[in-house]
């Protein structure tokens, strides 16, 4: 799951991807509106946190553009508690969700998660493909009876896998997803998280749940 | 509610003066109109009675004297609203005229003692029917001597009559006329109190936070104009300092909001598992520099707020103005250390002001904060001093982002930072300059800036000599 954290403050922008990494998101942060824009169309983000008061192009105006050119991203924007007026035009801009400044971290994440969970369709939250079940809110991860520990990569690598499962996942497309801007698309990093993967999660079956699809990618397969 | 009682108080006074002058000049008129009515008939009495004594006199007093003759020579007498009697010397009557008819009419003791001191006598006497008649009691005297006793009378009752109906016209007509008056008083008062009305709904509205109402009041210079265009200014006044609390409250919490959302994020997201002591250590100098930040918006709004409020106190005395910047360059140099900001002096002429050396000294720090804050590094900010005219003019000049056309006039508003600046220097709260305005503006001085983006900027500060000011 890639996120794009639009804030002008730096201090605030950090501690929110600092606190996104460590539940395993890719993301990126950019500091005004302009900035903000381009990469949203450029990039096929999962989810963008958006402050309203940016430099260069306000939040708002961005998010209306976005909506306009037809990004479809979940969007939850960062609000100041007095302006009731900016919450309520937000989100008749086409905002997901909103939070008011100052936030708990906790409720940050939860929507993060339960944007996800909207766009995932499953109620619970709760990801499952054939007997490896994934709970994004305790971040654990258990095939059968068996609890498996994963790395955070291989956590956000498994997400976005079982998150699409049955969809065939190129290697630009995982990259966009799990990894961040700084990710060199060069080096074959995807495919060793992808056998560290099979490894935790495979071990003792004979059929691998993760295909290679030859000359295109990786797919989670639904029909085992 | 107090403006209905004011109206009927108004009112109540109004009509009890009224009242009382209708009471006085109705009381007049009737006392004048008895007074003349009585004199009036006193002098027919006494027009009758000396034509009687003249008839008399012709007859040489006799005993034969006769009505006729007398009626016959004064038809006058004829007339039926007069009688006639003679009494002898000892108060019997002697004779009289037939128009008294039956009735008894003796003369009384005072009369008949007033006669035999040669004295007439007027009285007012009522008789058994109730009809009330005046009397005129004239002696008729020969030789010293009381020969008889002449009474002319004549009934009051047309008088009597008159007086009544006046009075009942009087008792009819002055209640009407007070309530009349009271129902005109009603009316005028209220009139006289709408545009009071006016105002307190006015009062009212403002009292709900509508601050944009005002009173029209079409007559400006009477009482109610001039209560109208008061009260307007004070609404005016209340609008400004109400607009200048709200925009106060705004700004604070918007600008302690992002120290408040980065400590509570830092915090929390460092309580959420266990970490190494280094990383607490980071979190704590980042809450701490965030808590600084918050208390110095915290004190620079407050003196802002205590500024417009015009509870700072200024201590103004003649400063040597040339070495407060000499000190100030001091500080500079250290201040540009980190950056290699150097700071210089350029023309700077000895100039003394009045002024307050402690606002003067932030007002030039704040200037040199930003020059040296603003700047490229490895450039120079430089300082002048010099008199134009009859001001000083100060000058802090840098070679740094610059500020925009557009934005130059902004700056100076409270917590305007332009986005190049929030870039270059994160910290600061955009109260510097507000701060700078104020102290220069209780100097009476003027404050300009002159910039172009990413060459330099230019603040210079007009202050008046004192010689200007007396
Ligand atoms: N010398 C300068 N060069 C360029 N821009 C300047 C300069 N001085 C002021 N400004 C602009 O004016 C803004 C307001 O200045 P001000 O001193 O009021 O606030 P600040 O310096 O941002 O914060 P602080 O309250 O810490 O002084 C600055 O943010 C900056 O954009
Ligand atoms: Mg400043």
């Amino acid at each position: 799951m890639r996120i794009l954290v639009v804030e002008d403050e730096p201090k605030v922008a950090s501690f929110i991807r600092r606190a996104l990494e460590e539940e395993s998101y890719a993301v990126d942060v950019c500091a005004d509106g302009q900035k903000g824009l381009d990469w949203a169309q450029s990039v096929d983000y999962d989810l963008i946190i958006l402050d309203l008061m940016l430099p260069v192009i306000p939040g708002l105006e961005l998010l209306k553009q976005l909506r306009r050119n037809g990004v479809k991203i979940p969007v939850v924007i960062l609000t100041a508690r007095s302006e009731v007026d900016q919450r309520v035009k937000g989100l008749d801009a086409g905002a997901d969700d909103y939070l008011t400044k100052p936030f708990a971290i906790e409720e940050l994440l939860a929507r993060t998660r339960s944007l996800f969970r909207r766009a995932g369709g499953t109620p619970s939250g709760i990801l499952q493909v054939d007997d490896l079940v994934l709970n994004p809110v305790t971040r654990e991860v258990s095939r059968g009876e068996q609890r498996i520990e994963l790395t955070t990569k291989e956590y956000a690598l498994l997400e976005y896998l079982m998150r699409n499962a049955g969809r065939v996942l190129t290697r630009p497309m995982i990259t966009e997803h799990v990894w961040d801007l700084d990710f060199d698309t060069f080096t074959n990093v995807i495919d060793v998280y992808i056998s560290y993967l099979r490894n935790k999660i495979d071990r003792g079956r004979e059929q691998s749940l993760i295909q290679t699809v030859r000359g295109s990618g990786y797919v989670m397969r639904t029909d085992v | 509610m107090s403006q209905a009682s004011i109206r009927v108080r108004l009112t109540l006074w109004y009509g009890t003066a009224l009242a009382l002058i209708l009471i006085l000049f109705a009381g007049t008129i009737y006392f004048v109109m008895a007074r003349a009515l009585r004199d009036q008939v006193d002098a027919s009495l006494e027009e009758a009675s000396s034509a009687a004594i003249r008839t008399l006199g012709e007859h040489r007093f006799g005993p034969f004297l006769i009505f006729e003759d007398l009626s016959q020579n004064f038809p006058e007498l004829a007339l039926l609203d007069k009688f006639f009697q003679i009494f002898g010397p000892a108060g019997q009557v002697t004779i009289q005229s037939a128009n008294i008819q039956s009735r008894e009419i003796p003369l009384s003791q005072t009369a008949f003692q007033a006669s035999l001191k040669g004295n007439a006598t007027f009285e007012s006497v009522r008789f058994d029917k109730g009809v009330p008649f005046r009397l005129l009691s004239v002696p008729i005297m020969h030789t010293d001597r009381l020969v008889s006793i002449l009474r002319v009378g004549i009934s009051l009752y047309p008088t009597d009559k008159m007086l009544q109906r006046l009075l009942l016209a009087l008792l009819i007509a002055s209640p009407i006329a007070i309530i009349v008056s009271l129902l005109g008083g009603w009316f005028l008062a209220g009139r006289a109190l709408k545009p009071v009305n006016v105002i307190t709904h006015a009062a009212q509205r403002i009292a709900d936070g509508d601050f944009t109402q005002r009173i029209t009041s079409p007559r400006s210079s009477d009482e109610i104009g001039r209560l109208a265009s008061v009260f307007n200014d004070m609404i005016a006044r209340l609008e400004t300092s109400f607009r200048q609390i709200r925009q106060f409250s705004a700004d604070a919490s918007h600008e302690l909001r992002t120290p408040l959302t980065i400590t509570k994020g830092e915090t929390e997201l460092a309580l959420r598992r266990p970490r190494q002591a280094e990383d607490y250590r980071q979190v704590l100098e980042s809450n701490l520099e965030e808590i600084d930040r918050m208390s110095r918006i915290v004190d620079e709004l407050l003196f802002l707020s205590r500024a417009d409020l015009g509870e700072i106190k200024m201590t103004m005395m003649p400063i040597q103005l040339d070495e407060i910047v000499r000190e100030v360059q001091l500080q500079a140099m250290v201040l540009g250390q980190d950056r290699e900001v150097e700071t210089v002096l350029g023309p700077i002429s000895p100039i003394v002001i009045d002024g307050d050396e402690l606002r003067l000294r932030e007002l030039l720090l704040n200037l040199v904060d930003n020059a040296i804050k603003y700047s490229h590094s490895r450039t120079q900010v430089e300082i002048s001093l010099v008199q134009a005219g009859l001001q000083a003019e100060l000058k802090v000049c840098d070679h740094g982002i610059g500020v925009s056309e557009q934005e130059q006039q902004r700056i100076f508003d409270r917590f305007y930072r332009t986005d190049i600046a929030r870039g270059h220097a994160s910290k600061g709260t955009g109260l510097g300059l507000a701060i700078c305005k104020w102290i220069v503006e209780v100097h009476q001085g003027t404050i300009q800036v002159e910039s172009f983006p990413d060459k330099g900027t230019c603040f210079t500060v007009l202050l008046p000599l004192p010689s200007s000011l007396s």
